[in-house]
């Protein structure tokens, strides 16, 4: 035995030390991540509304939840974002980083232009795209006053379309994010496999389409991940562009659970519509986990 | 005309020049090796020659045409690389026929090709495994298969045994050298292992700084070495190199030796031929085989064993003489040990002559 061969004095030390530095972030993150969470979902079976309250009415609120209109706009628009933002940051990602690992010059500065977005904060984001975005304000009266008077770009006041401008500062801000994770595997790729392919004759589209970019499976899959939680769990980026409106057409269920919660005395509403949102986050990042766990041992 | 001609190529990047006016020329079937330490330029020529890089100026011919302005696909070559240069998400068939596929071979010929490769380098059964499922050896396997596929008129050999354990490295290249007897076809064969040069090679072209030192047969640049580099680049262990004064003494030209024990003047085999440098300090190359024990009254140096290794067949000697360390080869039954004086004889029909300044080999 090792331990046996220390002097013994120390063996409690050693023994409760580890135990007593972790159980502070443990203890809080026991209460305050999985204890609120398990209060919430309490609270969904609740007929809570300005203040929580503990009178059980089973699975009432889920229901309502399903019979409220705004919730399932909030749904569509979920759908719609999560697949138009992760599918074309996923597109516009690749597309830079292979265009970056052309050994072009000045790639660093580059790189640290497109990725820059990322360094922003969702509300700055949406804030300066309101404020290009705004007909009133931004691109559309800059081509007024360029003298092209007939163009129309009113997506942000436009119930059918303001999810859309949602996609597109989302967009923007995540790119260069997935940029960054193509390059970095890119990099890995050994030179000479390009050039083996090229004397096999394969053309650049064809060795990136059926070498290289098979070979970034396991980048596609974290990126996949990383994209899909962002977009599930996005509420800054919303509130700050459009504010879930005009009306509630570009909601989330993020900003439909804020304003159930606590501006429209719903709680109930607000706590089942969380749990909804816990379970697809989860639906995405327990299947993830798990593979990626049993791989690590 | 044949199978490679590269005539007067030359590389630069800005001013830095990697190649200055390369010219080597095979002939069909040949094995041509590019053998220099790193830096020197020869993996950079291997490129131009597969046509991954431009050469700044000069001509490249393979077989009868000039392929300059011609892409490498359609250069009629195959490559095989240090890293093996697998694509890395497709299995070993995947691999062989990727190139067969992109050159629009009809699937059913696809499938000769590589069962013909796959039974020529017996790996059949690696065929449906992926490039991580297999070991060093067998990937160099691979890449040697998905070269062969190509049944080119040339094949270029990046280092490709460089990443295998020692036994392994000796294992393929008898086995590449074996296939290059079957095959008759020519190869061009980059290493910076001396031992790969000289029993791989027909020809062998010793580089540095971008430029050709030497290039002839293996025996020519091991006996004949045009310059001090090339002498101690090939040949392990290396050549001695013994400063010395050619005298005259009694109408015979030689050089005096001095050991730490002895002293002698040791005549030179046809010392007509150096007349004209009597007097001039000159650089003695000498392999440690040819410094060998005296075994009967020949003209013999006593010197003092300072260290020994035994290597098995033989026993290195390192003793000094001149004043430099010199080593000698000899059989283990005549090693003494360190301490010990062993009278040690030169071959002087073989030994070589440099001249200090120029370090070129003196005729």
């Amino acid at each position: 035995m090792i331990q046996s061969t220390r002097p013994a004095q120390y063996g409690f030390a050693e023994r409760w030390l580890p135990r007593l530095v972790l159980a502070p972030s443990f203890l809080l993150s026991l209460v305050f991540i999985y204890g609120f969470v398990a209060w919430n979902g309490y609270l969904s079976f609740t007929s809570s509304s300005l203040l929580p309250n503990y009178h059980w009415v089973g699975l009432h609120q889920y229901e309502r939840l399903f019979a409220n209109e705004r919730w399932w706009v909030a749904v569509e628009n979920l759908f719609k974002f999560g697949i138009l933002f992760i599918g074309v940051s996923m597109l516009v990602g690749i597309l830079l980083a292979i265009l970056l690992d052309q050994k072009i010059r000045q790639e660093g500065a580059l790189r640290t232009i497109y990725l820059y977005p990322m360094a922003l904060s969702f509300i700055v984001t949406g804030t300066a795209w309101k404020w290009m975005l705004n007909p009133g304000l931004g691109l559309e009266k800059m081509m007024h006053d360029w003298g092209w008077t007939s163009f129309q770009f009113d997506w942000l006041v436009n119930p059918d379309m303001s999810i859309y401008t949602v996609v597109i500062a989302g967009i923007w801000q995540s790119s260069g994010f997935v940029m960054a994770l193509f390059l970095a595997g890119l990099r890995g790729i050994d030179d000479s496999i390009i050039k083996a392919a090229q004397i096999d004759g394969a053309t650049l589209p064809r060795i990136y389409w059926k070498i290289i970019l098979p070979a970034m499976r396991p980048v596609f899959f974290s990126t996949l991940m990383i994209l899909a939680h962002i977009a599930i769990k996005s509420f800054d980026l919303v509130v700050a562009l459009t504010g879930g409106g005009p009306g509630f057409s570009s909601d989330l269920p993020a900003t439909y659970m804020y304003a159930m919660a606590f501006t429209r005395g719903e709680m109930g509403l607000g706590s089942a519509s969380a749990m909804m949102m816990l379970l697809t986050v989860s639906a995405v990042i327990v299947p993830y986990l798990y593979s990626e766990l049993r791989r690590g041992r | 005309m044949g199978a490679l001609a590269i005539k007067n190529v030359t590389k630069s990047f800005g001013d830095t020049h990697i190649l200055k006016g390369i010219d080597i020329e095979i002939d069909d079937g040949q094995f041509l090796i590019l053998v220099g330490p790193s830096g020197c330029g020869k993996s950079t020529l291997m490129n131009i020659i597969a046509g991954l890089e431009s050469p700044t100026s000069g001509e490249v011919h393979i077989g009868d045409r000039i392929v300059n302005d011609v892409a490498p696909k359609d250069r009629d070559i195959a490559m095989v690389f240090q890293s093996y240069a697998l694509y890395p998400t497709m299995n070993v068939r995947q691999n062989i026929a990727f190139g067969l596929e992109t050159r629009g071979v009809p699937k059913k010929e696809q499938e000769e090709v590589i069962n013909r490769v796959a039974k020529m380098l017996q790996m059949d059964h690696l065929l449906d495994r992926k490039p991580g499922q297999l070991s060093g050896g067998q990937r160099q396997r691979v890449a040697m298969g998905r070269a062969l596929a190509r049944d080119p008129i040339l094949f270029l050999f990046d280092e490709p045994l460089s990443n295998l354990d020692a036994k392994l490295r000796v294992e393929m290249r008898t086995e590449i050298k074996q296939l290059h007897h079957r095959l008759k076809t020519t190869i061009v064969y980059v290493t910076h292992d001396q031992i790969e040069a000289m029993t791989l090679g027909d020809r062998i072209a010793v580089m540095k700084d971008g430029v050709i030192q030497q290039f002839g047969s293996p025996q020519d640049i091991y006996e004949r070495p045009s310059n001090m580099f090339v002498a101690s680049f090939i040949g392990s262990p290396s050549m001695n190199f013994i400063e010395c004064h050619l005298a005259e003494q009694n109408g015979q030209i030689g050089v005096s030796l001095t050991s730490e024990s002895d002293a002698r003047f040791v005549p030179l085999k046809d010392g007509a031929k150096f007349a004209k440098r009597v007097g001039q300090e000159v650089v003695m190359g000498v392999r440690p085989e040819q410094l060998d024990v005296a075994h009967g009254d020949e003209m013999a140096l006593g010197c003092k064993v300072m260290l020994t290794e035994p290597t098995g067949p033989d026993t290195m000697i390192f003793t000094r003489i001149n004043g430099k360390d010199v080593t000698a080869r000899v059989h283990p039954r005549d090693a003494k040990g360190p301490g010990e004086v062993m009278r040690l004889a030169l071959d002087m029909g073989k030994v070589v002559f440099f001249d200090p300044k120029t370090q070129l080999r003196i005729d």
